[in-house]
């Protein structure tokens, strides 16, 4: 007898109004066990209004998301949170007034609903995955004192210490130069390498076609194209919608 | 001698002082030819200033580490007073009996208002609280029931005088512990899981919330701790003054007094609302010429003094706001040296 794998995460014709605008309407996609999805689209596509959603920060209009078979639409994100999708900010929010481990320690002390953990083991895992990001010789900094790769770094080493199943990163790699890019992307793959499955909000393309297995992309709210991302990539309406026709184009002469 | 050392000493002296002073009146003293440090007035004084450490460093834990500006504490200081004082002088309970009932009533108050208000942020939440606090001591004193006023009404609620020797000084020890136990709950409050998601909360509350931290259970439970401590000072106090009414458990004017209080000596940290309560309880009873050493005011009448201590008081917030922002207590932890770069460093960065 052979048993259906739940995908890790099922989104089910996702839809978030506000007023009359339908910033993500009706989408669906799966994303399975330790796979990294990209989920691409021109700016108001409506790609971070769905993290809001899987994350719990938003109430959905419609549709259902599923962690394991299991939905999670209209828990608070604190719940979400524990049961396993840790996420980032694409605006940083760092606790000011903390220190890096102290950051990261947050994640570690409130991530989880079955491995609690005091505030001392909290702060030793900290440590732990601050050296995972590449951040380790700075724990002690004051969040003021780090420059915006770093704290891109800390917006995910937190999310990361929640020991999340499923990561989602809004826009990790938005405002890095290209050398900043590359060691974003080894620490991504190096977050992925420990088990988890990560789900990536990209404007950069070479980031989505780096690390990516699948892309997902996104316009008006709705789900125009999804596949491996080479091909995703070189479909015409996708060049059209997300990079404009002048360019879709050059890219055709 | 470094300044931190200074102040350390300064400090202890004038804790240890305040309180063994009053052991000085006590008769084995009197007939053993010990001065007499401290008279009632000082007493008086004193208690007011371990009531005022109560407040602040209860205020402290939800305006300060969970960064709530509570406007409305008083309304928490009241009901304490009132259950305490109508299970004292309706139920005939004892003190001690009736005391504990102050804190639990006054927490499940404040998690009851909680729910809704601390739903709302910043200058929203300000002013709904401050809202509460004065609608809860006109409610107290305009209930009726039976046609009989439920809590004594505008005439007030009498309490029998608790039979202890030495009330002055049982009532000094009495609040002092109470300030201890405040500042033994902040100290705990900050060192615990609870402490460090309440300051993630007062950081970024959506980024608290994403990485699990409870933000609406946490924002209640900061409230109704606060909440408590606040009616213990007011339980204690309806005892110890025998008298209460609207205007001596719900004025208005020690909401502004214990912000204050917790700005001047440092919102977020364990002793800065302490030290911040000590000096501008001084302050206070200074200008309002109840000291022994308040001297008459330059171009003051004594009818004008209340209102020209208000006026201080409100200069002074203001100072501390822009001057002062993290407290005194930076300067007595030695980690900032009082300085006019300090000062200058300070107005550049509050008025960004």
């Amino acid at each position: 007898m052979s048993v259906a794998v739940a995908p890790q995460l099922e989104l089910r014709g996702v839809t978030k109004r506000f007023g009359g605008v339908a910033a993500v309407d009706g989408v669906s996609f799966e994303v399975a066990r330790g796979d990294i999805v990209g989920v691409i689209g021109p700016n108001g596509a409506g790609k971070t209004t769905l993290l809001n959603c899987i994350s719990g920060v938003y109430h959905l209009d419609g549709g259902d998301i599923l962690l394991n078979g299991t939905s999670i639409a209209g828990m608070a994100p604190h719940r979400v949170a524990r049961l396993g999708i840790g996420r980032t900010f694409q605006i940083v929010k760092p606790f000011g007034s903390m220190t890096a481990r102290e950051n990261v320690g947050i994640g570690a002390l409130f991530g989880s609903e079955h491995e609690r953990r005091g505030v001392r083991e909290s702060f030793a895992l900290a440590d732990e995955v601050l050296e995972l990001v590449g951040l380790k010789a700075k724990a002690d900094h004051p969040v003021t004192a780090l420059t915006i790769p770093d704290r891109k770094r800390l917006e995910v080493a937190r999310a990361v210490a929640t020991r999340p199943q499923l990561l989602l990163l809004d826009e990790v790699m938005a405002g890095l130069n290209n050398v900043e890019i590359d060691e974003a992307l080894d620490m991504v793959r190096a977050v992925h390498a420990t088990g988890v499955t990560v789900v990536l909000i990209e404007h950069v393309m070479r980031v989505i076609v780096g690390v990516c297995r699948r892309a997902v992309v996104l316009d008006s709210g709705q789900v125009l194209a999804q596949g491996e991302p080479e091909v995703v990539l070189r479909d015409e309406r996708v060049i059209q919608a997300y990079l404009g026709e002048r360019y879709a184009k050059r890219l055709k002469s | 001698m470094s300044w931190r050392r200074v102040f350390m000493i300064l400090g202890l002296v004038v804790a240890a002082y305040a309180l063994l002073a009053p052991l000085t009146s006590l008769d084995p003293a009197q007939s053993a030819g010990v001065p007499l440090l401290a008279d009632r007035l000082w007493f008086r004084i004193a208690t007011f200033i371990a009531m005022f450490i109560v407040m602040a460093t209860a205020w402290n834990i939800i305006g300060g580490i969970t960064g709530y500006a509570a406007f409305g504490n008083v309304a928490f200081f009241g009901i304490g007073a009132y259950t305490t004082g109508m299970l004292i002088a309706k139920a005939k309970w004892p003190f001690l009996a009736a005391l504990p009932f102050a804190p639990v009533v006054a927490a499940l108050f404040a998690a009851l208002v909680g729910l809704p208000l601390l739903r709302l942020r910043g200058h929203y939440f300000a002013v709904a609280s401050l809202g509460v606090g004065v609608a809860v001591g006109e409610l107290v004193q305009n209930i009726d029931y039976n046609g009989q006023p439920l809590f004594g009404g505008a005439s007030g609620l009498f309490l029998p005088i608790y039979a202890v020797d030495n009330r002055g000084l049982f009532f000094f020890y009495v609040m002092v512990a109470a300030a201890a136990l405040a500042i033994a709950v902040t100290w705990w409050v900050l060192r615990s899981r609870f402490g460090y998601g309440l300051i993630a909360i007062r950081e970024n509350e959506e980024a608290a919330s994403v990485l699990g931290v409870n933000t609406t259970a946490y924002k209640v439970a900061a409230f109704a701790l606060a909440a408590a401590l606040t009616g213990l000072a007011g339980g204690i106090f309806s005892q110890w003054n025998v008298f209460i009414n609207q205007d001596n458990a719900f004025p208005i004017e020690y909401n502004v007094q214990m912000i204050l209080m917790a700005l001047l000596g440092g919102t977020g940290t364990v002793f800065g609302p302490a030290a911040g309560a000590v000096l501008l309880q001084l302050l206070i009873q200074f200008l309002g010429g109840s000291l022994p050493m308040s001297m008459n005011l330059p171009f003051v009448s004594d009818a004008a003094r209340p209102i020209v201590a208000q006026v201080i008081l409100g200069v002074l917030l203001v100072m501390v706001v822009i001057f002062v922002p993290r407290g005194v207590i930076d300067f007595f932890g030695g980690r900032t040296r009082l300085s006019l770069a300090y000062l200058r460093r300070s107005l550049r960065e509050t008025s960004l």
